[in-house]
């Protein structure tokens, strides 16, 4: 009994890696932007299938397709927050916009994006088979974990931190936190406030469609799941702290921990609900997250 | 009579403490001049005092009651209404229904609440734009809207950002006049001001914070004699 | 009004022909459309617009919330709520749908207030997402579950509403035509609307508009955003429930994909946006248009193109935003106060200048 709810605890750590990677994109957006991505679980899911495109057509293995995918990944972000997001805050002449109009937008946008999967190669799952890597560890005879899990946990705690170097210790860190903090201040210290934006949509996307490709290996994707990871990606991004990329990660931890032990002892879909209740609760008790600064 | 008093109020913010063991006390029907340098801690506390933020110490009591930990719309209710320094029209609403909405505060029913607004709008002299997008107001105007939609919800208290703010000397007398009228109402006032030619001349008593703290109080006499006023803000030529 | 109230004033209106053009195209619209079931009598026909009239009556409820500033994107579920409670009264207990939906309308006001009640307190996108969650989630749930204590569910099979024992007939919604449901769905829509304009009038409606235009000045008013907001989403969600049964009722077979679909939220929240979704004609005005499209697209292609007419949606979604947001609802208050203005006698004064009116309430 303790050996499964201590394999159920450690199956949940690495699952709950797989939604942080998908969490801390968004995180990172709604910090500098301000804005909720509503289309973040299509567009991961976009280039989870450019992965497998490429793998299918010309023999990428996930693992290095990585090197093509996130470019292309941040150029799309990049190009969503400066062509369809940029206009909605110039008409307001703000840089803070009252959010319902972009939430709208970005509807429209997950929308079209998942639909023309499904439109484009059909509601078929697909999967990606004879990875490079793949097999399994056995632990004490009663915890077998799949490698390639385990390696996207590494890869979540890797980009966690290369976001947190990469925020903290660089110019353009700086540039995008100070954004993040004053937009005004920032525009008028000279930084290019929608460029900084989009660059910040672009590393949320780009971190994405990392963690998406890692996750290829071992994940089955088909044209209808972006809406089940973005909901748990909204979750974990107010569980761990609106902006807070530890934060995602930390969330991600508790929904995947959460999850796995209490599917120990209840259906799946009472699993689902568990997570909708700890969305309320925390909603209710402290709707800035655990590690979360932005005031509400 | 006190309507309003703040004792030993501290609010932080991170490691900057803004109000530091602020006590104040506000007299029925008075006109209270709040002045200091920017930064000094004003607009906090008014947010405090409203309910806008939550003080780390200190309680505030209006009319006898504690409304310390109370929210900004049960204060209003209560009856202390304000501001903004930044003036906050509701912009696609018409000068008329930005008031209608203050005057449901404590009118009942859409009639009732249009003539409490038509009363306040005359009283700030804005009844002949009564049908004007708030939009398209004039800064002054705005000011005085904000004025009007306060006043609207049967304030007893008024505390005033910055109503001067951005008008010109003449605006500025005009509307010091408006404010007088409202105050032989009844009200009480609290303005936040810089300039000094009109704090002198419209409020009865004057309080002067810096850094947090309340620096001098008393009449406008008495203050700009004080020396630590003149060293802290108001420079020697306002000096008596 | 202005010009003042009272029977003189209005006379004096009358012999201007100042006339609101509501006043006239409203009762046209009205007469035609209470004439056309006999005039028209192909159920294509009539079933198109009991499709344009629910749409309409589904995204005015809606809009509600949105007037109120905030945004659900989860309203299915309540739909969904109502429709399967009143079937699982019907069709497993024998209570008359009329009381049932009644029932499922209270249902909603539940799920409603554990969703809103934290997250319409606070700013920006959790309520959005709760509503978005709890929508999925349902679904999800209905979906795998084949009982529900002594009732069935039926999973994601359905439910077909067929009678219980005996109980058949009017007293328990049930028509030989469609022509009592064309007008059940007409009259649903005329009384949402109604009632969208007359709370527009009185302080919650005030309200609407300043907690959507500055919930921080609101508060300072003392209106407590929080609790009108619930109020508000409340009421939207027991409409929406009644709505579910009418379909219910109308369809004879329900299932999770068929009203507890988040394409269904789309579809309501695209109708809304189209026809402007803070304005009380403007969900309406939506229905009119999106509808009869969104019947072309899906008999011509939807078995063929999976996913196309969603694709369409968005796009639709997002060109409205970008270059209409306020709806095509600005469009047709511009050609009623046109037709308002040819009606007048020109006045002998010039003082009655044409204005921009404040949109703050006149239906735009």
């Amino acid at each position: 009994m303790v050996e499964q709810v201590g394999a159920a605890l450690v199956i949940g750590i690495l699952l709950g890696c797989l939604y942080a990677v998908v969490a801390i994109g968004l995180s990172l957006i709604f910090g500098i932007i301000r804005v909720i991505n509503f289309a973040h679980g299509s567009i991961a899911i976009l280039f989870m299938y450019l992965g497998f495109l490429l793998w299918r057509l010309w023999g990428i293995d996930p693992y290095l397709s990585i090197i093509i995918v996130v470019p292309v990944a941040f150029a799309f972000g990049y190009g969503v927050q400066y062509i369809l997001v940029r206009p909605m805050f110039v008409r307001e002449k703000t840089y803070v916009v009252e959010p319902l109009g972009v939430l709208l937008l970005l509807c429209g946008l997950d929308l079209v994006i998942s639909n023309g999967i499904l439109l484009a190669i059909g509601p078929y799952a697909l999967a990606v088979t004879n990875p490079y890597i793949s097999g399994v560890i056995q632990w004490g005879g009663f915890l077998t974990i799949s490698v390639p899990r385990l390696i996207l946990a590494l890869v979540a705690v890797g980009l966690c931190f290369g976001l947190f170097w990469l925020l903290n210790r660089t110019e353009l860190g700086n540039s995008i936190r100070a954004v993040g903090q004053n937009r005004e201040a920032a525009a008028i210290c000279g930084l290019n406030v929608h460029h900084i934006y989009a660059l910040a949509f672009g590393l949320g996307c780009a971190v994405t469609a990392f963690g998406g490709c890692v996750m290829l290996p071992f994940y089955g994707i088909y044209p209808q799941m972006g809406i089940g990871l973005a909901i748990k990606a909204f979750i974990i991004v107010v569980l761990g702290g609106l902006g807070s990329v530890p934060g995602a990660l930390l969330g991600g931890i508790i929904i995947g921990v959460v999850e796995s032990v209490a599917s120990q002892f209840m259906p799946g879909t009472m699993a689902l609900i568990i997570s909708l209740v700890l969305f309320l609760i925390i909603v209710l008790l402290r709707p800035r997250g655990l590690m979360g600064t932005i005031e509400v | 009579m006190a309507i309003l008093e703040v004792s030993k109020v501290t609010k932080r913010f991170g490691g900057l403490v803004a109000v530091h063991d602020l006590d104040m006390r506000v007299d029925e029907g008075e006109i209270l001049g709040l002045i200091g340098p920017n930064g000094a801690g004003k607009t906090t506390l008014f947010n405090l005092v409203v309910g806008y933020y939550q003080p780390d110490g200190g309680r505030i009591v209006f009319q006898g009651h504690d409304i310390t930990s109370l929210k900004p719309y049960e204060v209003c209710q209560r009856g202390i209404a304000r501001t903004f320094q930044t003036t906050k029209p509701f912009m696609d609403s018409s000068v008329l229904e930005n008031v209608v909405i203050g005057g449901f505060m404590w009118s009942h029913g859409t009639a009732e609440a249009r003539k409490t607004a038509l009363k306040a709008l005359g009283m700030l002299e804005l009844d002949d734009r009564a049908e004007t997008l708030a939009s398209e107001l004039t800064v002054p105007d705005r000011k005085r809207l904000e004025v009007a939609r306060a006043l609207a919800t049967g304030a007893k208290l008024l505390l005033l950002d910055e109503p001067m703010a951005g008008l010109t000397p003449s605006e500025k007398a005009h509307t010091a006049d408006l404010l007088r009228r409202v105050s032989e109402q009844g009200i009480t006032l609290v303005i936040v001001e810089h300039d000094m030619k009109v704090v002198m001349t419209l409020c009865s008593r004057i309080i002067l914070m810096d850094r947090g703290e309340k620096l001098v109080e008393g009449t406008p006499q008495e203050v700009s004699s004080d020396p630590k006023a003149i060293t802290a803000y108001l420079g020697v030529e306002y000096a008596a | 009004m202005k010009q003042g109230t009272g029977i003189g004033a209005l006379a004096e209106r009358l012999r201007r022909r100042q006339i609101p053009s509501g006043w006239i195209v409203i009762p046209v619209l009205l007469i035609l459309l209470v004439i056309l079931p006999f005039v028209w009598k192909q159920p294509f026909y009539v079933n198109i617009f009991i499709l344009i009239f629910l749409f309409g009556y589904l995204a005015t409820a809606w809009g509600l919330v949105g007037q109120s500033g905030q945004l659900s994107f989860g309203h299915a579920a309540f739909f969904g709520l109502g429709a399967y409670t009143s079937t699982l009264l019907y069709t497993q207990v024998g209570v008359s749908p009329w009381l049932g939906m009644l029932v499922g309308a209270v249902v909603a006001v539940i799920a409603g207030a554990i969703i809103g009640y934290p997250t319409l307190r606070l700013r920006g996108v959790y309520f959005a997402l709760a509503t978005l969650a709890f929508c999925v989630i349902l679904q999800i749930y209905v979906r795998n579950t084949q009982f529900l204590g002594p009732l069935t569910l039926g999973a994601s099979s359905g439910l077909w509403i067929t009678p219980y024992a005996g109980a058949k007939g009017p007293l328990f919604y049930q028509f030989a035509s469609k022509t009592p449901f064309y007008f059940i769905a007409l009259g649903m829509l005329v009384g949402v609307v109604s009632l969208s304009h007359l709370l527009n009038r009185v302080r919650l409606g005030y309200y609407w508009r300043a907690m959507r235009s500055d919930p921080d000045a609101s508060e300072s008013l003392g209106i407590n955003v929080g609790r009108y907001r619930l109020m508000t989403f409340l009421l939207s969600c027991a409409l929406t429930a009644l709505g579910g049964s009418f379909y219910a009722q109308y369809f004879y077979f329900i299932s999770p994909d068929r009203v507890l679909d988040i394409s269904l939220s789309v579809e309501i929240v695209l109708v809304g946006v189209v026809g402007g979704w803070q304005t009380v004609f403007g969900p309406m005005i939506g229905a009119f248009i999106i509808i009869p499209i969104s019947h072309i697209i899906s008999a011509q292609l939807g078995s063929t193109l999976f996913g196309l007419h969603i694709v369409v949606y968005g796009i639709i979604l997002m060109l409205f935003i970008l270059y209409l947001p306020r709806g095509l609802n600005i469009p047709v208050m511009r050609g009623l106060r046109w037709l308002e203005a040819k009606l007048q006698r020109q006045p002998e004064s010039s003082s009655d200048k044409p204005r921009r009116k404040p949109s703050g309430y006149t239906g735009s």
